[in-house]
């Protein structure tokens, strides 16, 4: 094996996981930790895992605190706070030798643990109650306990307390700060040299949003000038749909509750077709609902955004887990042939730039764009760079790359839907057989732009037909649009991480990204070197990017959060290769350890043969 | 500037349907009260289901379009909610809207956007050959019931009443006039409107046709439309079996209520008078 030059590490990169049972407001206890390090330099990513209940069950939440960019949750943690014998037992394996443990001593029995953890036991329940009358607020005495010791400004603190609790009333603003307090006090006589001291630290530019990826979503759609959204909800995806019923009507847009998938996005295909841009938020089984009119759009060209926030499936399965395993249902989910975009967002600020994308693809295109966000994504929040809004850019129709690309926050590329022009209208034809496939749509009200949207097979003015040869010539325009976008991607240079001439390389899709990068960065410390292909499209794939990513490659190692492999399935339908599955299917993310095991393993098959073959 | 009838037909698409369908009927009237309102063609949005009476949108020349079965109520008002400048209608038949569909209807009720849905019964499947419809009469032969319908029908007049759709008529492909004032006047309506009209099969006669004719009766010119309770009553009577307006009530509608609610995310925002920027909305993520 190779020695590795040296690779970049950050001064701090520190993790806090804060368990307990759901209802004990574990989530708003680290998120407000996190929103506090969101204000400093730090970047911030959190990983949240809820009951599907309402009450009782596990929860927890992971914060990593980082100086530099952040790809994942990360494995072993810094602190860990327990409220109960559950979350103690769950999270116990995980926290680092030397690290702290806080817990509540009436509630946890932390049994004949080794002495290699700072124990710090804080009676959060009796204190809870003390300065509550009850037992909620223990959340918030483990936040003050972590305040004191990571020196939090108590001032920023309460004042974000006050924003979240202010709709619940004075009263719960009161009893939330006493136990606050209470929880500060406490800790004061706690001996332990913290790592950083967040109001030392300096403040970080003024631009930072904290997002969850579900938030980011639909920022984005907002931001790429979507103005109607219709829904029903379902976990995980319905913090996009609230979020969006929230900000839309403040920006002049629209968004309702209908009574099912299928009328949610019978709804956004009827506004669209009236000229608006739209979406959906759901999860897998909402997908399945919606298969019909999603075949609907692809056929009468209709532009939609559909966002599926993966659960752990099948059924109702595990809603609040996340997977990566409606891959093969959204390729191939349809009765006929029926084009649609996929794109796979790889963390928070990409979900955000990928909607933006999912819209200019959707209404440049005028196809249905599906995006699979993973609920690893949609849950867990990072801090997110506010985009440039002076640097939205209408771009013109003939600017197909731009359309393709994924938007950075210096440029953001914003595209409107393709109308006919005075002379189309004199004869219009609405399904007109273009080049790339894409043809003039009008909006109503547009004189002269009247056609007919059926789901029947249809000419290129829109009237049904049902002979051989224009099914044929329909069908071929309908699919010459993915067949165009991924011509795009073949201009794009080739782009992979890691070392060029590595015979050993990694694809994976979506929230695998940072686990991966980890994984190879760990590798590279043990002088394997590998490369690493991640595409942000899974329909179109960008072949050719694919295609020399696979030269010279002795193994080829595939990623993904399901059982059978169905993104390596995919991928075996179209390129001649014989991967090795890196598969995880327990409903939670899986670990840059657990992919560089079987990097170290292949790099040790690979030494041997290249000794015996000398 | 007066439009005539032909105006809003795409002459050159014959219909498919078989000489002496009612739906001719409900075509003709059809076209008669887009020009009595004097209505653009490129301002109307006609959504249609699947059916023979789902082929409606085919032949007009106005927005169309002719979606999937029993779809076409949400897919209107998705229309209608994105943009309230324009007229919309939805049309289906009695498989489309009463079976497939039949779940929409009272939730379009409870948000009564302002469209026109024209429901033509026949009482049978008529595109798929004769199967039985929700509306079949029990104890006809169709081809999915080959030994007699053994469920009772739907009666859905009482129904659009008790889910409070905002107007309600009934008519009757063997009157074109009264057809032709019934959709003109529904059209108009502010909210969600529903013609019903018995539209006959002639290929599948699973209710007859001479004890329809014979059965028919205008409601009287004085009854009261504003009453839920009186409405029922003429509603489930069969014999006579009336036509006219049953019942009609103002409230607010979808655009109404979203409207309101842009007033009241506005007002939460120290009462701002117009609408936030995209930039503005990201502050409170900060
Ligand atoms: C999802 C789906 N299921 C079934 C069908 C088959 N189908 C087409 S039309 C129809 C019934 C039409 O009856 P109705 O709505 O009463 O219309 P009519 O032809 O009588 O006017 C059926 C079952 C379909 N097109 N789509
Ligand atoms: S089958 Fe019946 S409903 Fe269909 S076109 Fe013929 S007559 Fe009309
Ligand atoms: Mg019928």
């Amino acid at each position: 094996m190779k020695k590795n030059r040296p690779v970049k590490t950050s001064k701090l990169d520190f993790i806090i996981r804060i368990a307990g049972e759901g209802g004990e407001g574990v989530i708003s206890c680290g998120e407000l930790f996190a929103k506090m390090a969101a204000r400093t330099e730090f970047h911030v990513f959190t990983f949240i895992t809820y009951p599907a209940e309402m009450r009782g069950g596990y929860s927890m939440i992971q914060i990593r605190l980082r100086d530099m960019t952040i790809y994942s949750m990360g494995s072993m943690v810094d602190c860990l706070v327990v409220f109960n014998q559950e979350a103690f037992d769950n999270s116990i394996e995980v926290l680092k030798p030397g690290g702290i443990l806080l817990y509540d001593p009436a509630t946890v029995d932390i049994g004949k643990l080794d002495s290699e953890f700072t124990l710090e036991p804080i009676p959060l329940t009796m204190m809870a109650k003390e300065a509550t009358g009850g037992i909620l607020g223990k959340n918030m005495v483990a936040l003050g306990a972590l305040s004191h010791i990571f020196g939090a400004d108590m001032e920023l603190l309460e004042g974000l307390v006050r924003e979240r609790y202010g709709a619940k009333g004075e009263d719960a603003i009161n009893k939330n700060s006493r136990a606050l307090d209470a929880g500060y006090r406490a800790a004061a006589n706690i001996n332990i040299e913290a790592k950083f001291r967040l109001a030392d630290l300096k403040a970080s530019g003024e631009n930072y949003m904290l997002l969850s990826g579900n938030q980011a979503v639909a920022l984005g759609a907002i931001a790429a000038g979507c103005r109607f959204c219709a829904g029903y909800p379902i976990t995980p995806s319905t913090s996009i749909f609230e979020t969006l019923i929230r900000l839309l009507p403040l920006v002049g847009g629209r968004a309702i509750q209908m009574e099912d998938e299928i009328a949610a996005i019978s709804a956004i295909i009827g506004a669209s077709f009236a000229g608006e841009k739209v979406i959906t938020p759901t999860s897998g089984p909402g997908l399945q609902l919606m298969t019909e009119q999603l075949s609907l759009a692809s056929m009468i060209e209709v532009p939609v955004v559909i966002v599926d926030v993966q659960r752990a499936g099948p059924s109702t399965g595990l809603p609040t887990k996340t997977e990566q395993s409606d891959l093969k249902y959204a390729v191939y989910g349809a009765a006929g042939d029926s084009p649609r975009i996929i794109l796979a967002p790889t963390g928070v600020e990409d979900a955000f730039y990928q909607t933006i994308r999912a819209f200019n693809l959707a209404e440049r295109y005028q196809v249905p764009v599906l995006m699979l966000l993973d609920q690893s994504i949609g849950y867990r929040k990072a801090t997110v760079k506010m985009p440039d809004f002076d640097k939205l850019s209408l771009v013109d129709k003939t600017e197909h790359r731009k359309s393709v690309s994924i938007p950075k926050s210096d440029l953001i590329p914003i595209i409107n839907r393709m109308e006919p022009d005075e002379h189309e209208l004199e004869d219009f034809f609405r399904y007109q057989d273009t080049e790339d496939g894409t043809s003039p749509m009008s909006r109503p009200g547009t004189a002269g732009g009247q056609y007919l949207a059926t789901g029947l097979e249809h000419d290129e003015r829109g009237l049904a037909d049902q002979t051989p040869k224009n099914h044929l010539k329909m069908s071929k325009k309908r699919f010459r649009k993915l067949e165009y976008i991924s011509k795009q991607f073949d201009k794009n240079p080739i782009e992979f991480y890691g070392a060029p001439e590595a015979v050993i390389g990694v694809i994976g899709w979506g929230s695998t990204e940072g686990a991966i990068r980890e994984a190879r960065y760990l590798a590279e410390e043990e002088g394997v070197m590998i490369r690493h292909l991640h595409p942000h499209t899974i329909s179109p794939l960008p072949s050719r990017q694919i295609s020399l990513f696979l030269l010279r490659l002795k193994y080829l190692l595939i990623v993904e959060e399901n059982l059978t492999g169905q993104f390596a399935h995919y991928l075996k339908a179209k390129f001649n290769i014989r991967p090795i599955g890196i598969r995880k299917c327990e409903g939670m993310p899986i670990t840059p350890e657990e992919i560089l095991r079987v990097i170290i393993k292949v790099a040790r098959i690979d030494d041997e043969d290249n000794s015996t073959s000398l | 500037m007066k439009i005539t009838p032909q105006a809003y037909r795409k002459e050159a698409v014959k219909p498919i349907w078989c000489p002496g369908c009612g739906d001719y009927a409900v075509l003709s009237a059809l076209q008669k009260s887009f020009s009595a309102l004097s209505l653009k063609p490129e301002e109307i949005i006609m959504v249609s289901g699947i059916g023979c009476s789902g082929r409606f949108s085919h032949y007009f020349n106005t927005y169309a379009l002719h979606g999937t079965h029993g779809r076409a109520i949400p897919t209107a008002l998705g229309a209608k909610a994105a943009r309230p400048d324009l007229t919309v209608l939805a049309v289906g038949g009695d498989g489309d809207g009463l079976s497939i569909g039949g779940g929409h209807i009272s939730h379009a009720a409870r948000k009564n956007p302002d469209i026109t849905y024209l429901l033509l019964d026949n009482n049978i499947y008529g595109l798929t050959k004769g199967q039985t419809s929700p509306t079949t009469p029990t104890g006809y032969q169709s081809k999915t019931a080959p030994y007699g319908v053994s469920e009772d029908p739907m009666d859905p007049i009482p129904i659009f009443i008790t889910y409070g759709i905002s107007f309600i008529a009934r008519a009757h492909s063997f009157d074109v006039k009264q057809m032709t004032a019934l959709i003109t006047a529904a059209i108009k309506h502010r909210g969600m409107s529903i013609v019903y009209i018995h539209s006959p099969c002639v290929n599948y006669q699973a209710l007859s046709w001479d004890k329809l004719r014979e059965q028919t009766k205008e409601l009287p010119a004085d009854f009261p439309v504003d009453d839920k309770m009186k409405a029922l009553v003429p509603a489930y009577s069969k014999d006579p079996l009336y036509t006219g307006v049953f019942y009609k009530v103002m409230k607010p509608t979808l655009e109404d209520r979203l409207e309101i609610i842009t007033e009241t995310a506005r007002k939460s925002r120290h009462g701002l008078s117009v609408g936030m920027s995209a930039k503005q909305v990201m502050e409170d993520f900060r």
